[in-house]
């Protein structure tokens, strides 16, 4: 899946989009082609991107899910044939192994055919092609999954083949003489390689008749065994016999590569059926592990969801043994999103984030249902953006850059997530910049949901105000520096729900008793909360 | 040092014995006159057309050559092995080809061959004249590799400083400076990473032990080599002496006494 232009590499981090890749990503080397030239839907191609989910959800719903990862066990076995179809048409003769793989391929054409899941999708992939070429192939099986260009590929081969084997036969038996006679006019038991030594010492007069001296020193002979006439015709017959059975496999290889030349198009369509599959599978098994389903693409810039969830967050907390709370949304155009620290506002954003990405993916998207629209450009600005250290720029100006960036991109269609903007200057001055950004997203009617803890924004701009519910009371404190107790208590405590309220209403921030929770003194406690009331 | 030529003796007696025999090579070894029937591993650029012989299995590991393959000839003739870079990849590599053999030949340096520590595996050592200068020296160099390889396995019920990494010569000083009593324990002989002199101290002086032991059962020699050579009988007697290993010249065709 690319992202191209639809949203840079750090947003794409804050989204999770590499852990979506990861999560529906294909598993054979044809689905994984397919799936890396993947773009995002683009505004205007909502009935597209819908149908694609919609295709998803219901293969999910369809098949078991043992059903889908048998199939993807086939897949994941598959050799990659596209270079050898590809050097076959080109007239080019494939090597054993080209065809060890390309019957590999057709073999479990035939198995993916016949698996369940296959048989439910009403899906064949198998054809004339990858039928004639497993046919062609058949005379190479050997064991499992073995291939030999054996000799019921050719009626002169078997002779052939014989006749090299006796030729051999006769070099062995040729040479085997020569050695066996220097063996014993040297008094070894054998003589080993090609070279071997003699000592002097051993030495009962001249070497035997053929040895060849390589090397000599004061106490041995480094000495090498000529070849003596009968080994030398027995080799030139071998030699000639060894040409013609080559030249016969060769003219077995150019006639099954003709096979799989005459069929390459039937192949590569096998090939990309395979693929598509494989695509398709992949995203059904994410849809089907994480309780997706299929959502309405509108052609408004909207998101409305309900039960909706950020997946690497969910996935971290399931390992953690922790609670994962879904949340409910609807935001048409700009609106402010207030709450208390640590209830869950950046989550709320990347949670939008995450059911965009999936949408313009032609993905099913983790909620109990959802309704989305289709963006250009999606885009954060704010707090979570990786701090990069050092530079000339404090980090309100690498957000006021930031910022810059994306207004002057203007693409039509913006979806933008905004995190506390600004948090770092005066709350004055602060409050009045995210005021015009608002106004300014307003009027661009783009797609905006800015988290902020300044109160009077969503009024002053005229936006929709949605505020995370927030702490319900503490129940029970846990003990003094026991962090994990005070997230446990802060967990139980914290109503997530995320509610539209009125424009004036004051955020929330349940700082103080998050600071109390947190184990900061109660002397200390006490003395904000009395300056809180003066 | 005829690592080849004493992996052919070792091939052919045993494809004599009527064993089904396998091969491998840690990177690449040309032109080997196998038998048919013999399992081997060699990389696809350097398959030769004919004979044709079996693809078995066309493997994701990687070596210096290429892509490797699993292949069972079904002709006499001359054939290329190769092997894995990685010691994950050659432990993949000799399981594939154990399954189909009844014995398993790897040619290759000794280092890399941690891999059959602990297992049924067996070293051959191979020395000869292209390694030293001298005979004394190549004798010397070959009892102190046998000796490191031959270390012997740690005795859990004695005391011992267990080391994560290797041994290095500058940690085997300090022990001995130290007076060190406890058994050195090393993951396996191949972590010891000294030679000569250092190691010999270190193997006199500190009870150097390890968690997986390995299996050196003969040495063989080779004499001659292209820039020296060494007398033949006087150097096999003396590495055989050295080691206390069956020792053999296959270029002489000779065991030690």
């Amino acid at each position: 899946m690319r992202r191209l232009e639809l949203l840079d590499a750090a947003t794409a981090e804050l989204l999770g989009f590499d852990w979506l890749v990861n999560a529906v990503a294909p598993i054979s080397p044809y689905g994984s082609r397919l799936f890396s030239e993947l773009v995002p839907f683009r505004p205007g191609n909502e009935r597209a991107a819908e149908s694609r989910a919609r295709q998803i959800a219901e293969i999910a719903e369809r098949l078991p899910s043992d059903q889908v990862s048998a199939v993807r066990s086939l897949l994941e076995q598959l050799p990659d044939v596209v270079g050898a179809v590809a050097r076959a048409s080109l007239g080019e003769p494939l090597d054993d192994p080209g065809f060890f793989e390309l019957r590999l391929f057709c073999e479990m054409v035939e198995r993916v055919d016949a698996s369940p899941a296959a048989g439910a999708l009403g899906q064949r992939i198998s054809s004339e092609a990858t039928r004639t070429v497993l046919e062609a192939l058949a005379p190479g099986r050997r064991e499992a999954a073995g291939f030999y260009l054996s000799d019921a590929f050719d009626a002169e081969l078997a002779a052939a083949r014989g006749a090299y084997a006796q030729a051999q036969a006769e070099v062995d038996a040729a040479r085997g003489r020569e050695v066996e006679r220097v063996a014993r006019e040297l008094g070894r038991e054998e003589v080993a390689g090609d070279e071997f030594i003699v000592m002097r010492s051993d030495l009962r007069g001249t070497l035997p008749q053929g040895v060849r001296v390589v090397r000599e020193s004061a106490t041995y002979l480094l000495c090498a065994l000529e070849y003596g006439e009968s080994s030398q015709a027995a080799l030139q017959r071998r030699e000639a016999a060894f040409g013609r059975m080559g030249a016969l496999e060769e003219r077995v290889r150019l006639h099954l590569t003709s096979v799989a030349r005459a069929h390459a198009a039937g192949l590569g369509a096998a090939a990309r059926a395979l693929g598509e599959l494989d695509v398709s599978l992949g995203a059904a098994r994410f849809s089907q592990v994480h309780h997706c389903t299929a959502p309405v693409v509108i052609r408004e810039p909207a998101l409305t969801f309900e039960r909706a969830r950020f997946l690497p967050l969910e996935a971290e907390l399931t390992v953690a043994g922790r609670r994962y709370v879904p949340i409910d949304l609807d935001l048409r155009g700009a609106a402010v999103l207030t709450g208390p620290n640590m209830g869950g506002k950046s989550l709320a954003l990347q949670t939008c984030g995450f059911l965009a990405l999936c949408a313009a993916f032609g993905l099913p998207v983790p909620a109990a249902q959802a309704r989305v629209g289709l963006f250009d450009q999606i885009a954060w600005l704010g707090t979570g953006l990786r701090e990069r250290s050092g530079g000339l720029l404090s980090s309100f100006a690498r957000e006021v850059t930031a910022l810059k960036d994306i207004l002057a991109r203007m693409a039509p269609r913006l979806l933008i997530f905004v995190d506390e903007f600004a948090r770092t200057t005066t709350p004055h001055e602060g409050k009045a910049i995210v005021v015009a950004l608002t106004e300014r997203l307003r009027q661009r009617k783009a797609c905006a949901l800015l988290a902020t803890h300044l109160q009077g924004v969503a009024a002053a701009a005229g936006v929709a105000h949605f505020a995370v519910r927030g702490l319900k009371g503490i129940r029970t404190l846990p003990a003094a520096r026991d962090l994990k107790g005070a997230l446990d208590a802060l967990a139980d405590s914290m109503d997530y729900t995320i509610a539209k309220v009125g424009g004036d209403e004051a955020p929330q921030a349940d700082a103080i008793a998050l600071a109390a929770l947190l184990g900061l003194d109660s002397e200390f406690v006490e003395a904000a909360y009395r300056a809180l009331s003066q | 040092m005829g690592k080849t030529t004493a992996l052919l003796a070792m091939y052919e007696a045993a494809w004599r014995s009527g064993f089904r025999v396998g091969l491998a090579s840690i990177g690449p070894k040309t032109g080997l006159r196998l038998h048919s029937n013999t399992v081997f591993v060699t990389a696809r650029p350097l398959l030769a057309p004919s004979p044709a012989v079996e693809i078995l299995k066309i493997s994701d590991i990687e070596s210096s050559a290429g892509s490797l393959l699993y292949a069972r000839t079904a002709h006499d003739g001359l054939y290329d092995l190769a092997g894995p870079s990685s010691a994950s990849g050659l432990r993949a590599a000799i399981e594939h080809v154990a399954n189909r053999s009844d014995i398993v030949l790897i040619d290759g340096a000794i280092d890399r061959l941690a891999t059959l520590a602990s297992g049924d595996g067996a070293i051959v050592v191979s020395c000869g004249a292209a390694a030293a200068k001298t005979e004394s020296e190549a004798v010397c160099d070959v009892a102190t590799l046998t000796a490191r390889l031959r270390v012997p396995l740690f005795d859990s019920r004695a005391a011992a400083v267990e080391l994560e990494g290797a041994l290095t010569a500058t940690m085997a000083a300090e022990f001995i400076a130290a007076g060190e009593e406890r058994q050195i324990v090393v993951g396996d002989s191949t972590q010891i990473v000294m030679s000569g002199r250092s190691l010999s101290e270190a193997l006199a002086r500190l009870r150097v032990r390890c968690r997986r032991a390995l299996d050196v059962i003969a040495t063989t020699v080779c004499a001659v080599a292209p820039e020296r050579s060494f007398d033949p009988g006087p150097f096999l007697d003396a590495v055989a002496g050295a080691t206390k290993l069956p020792s053999f010249d296959v270029f002489a065709g000779r065991e030690a006494a």
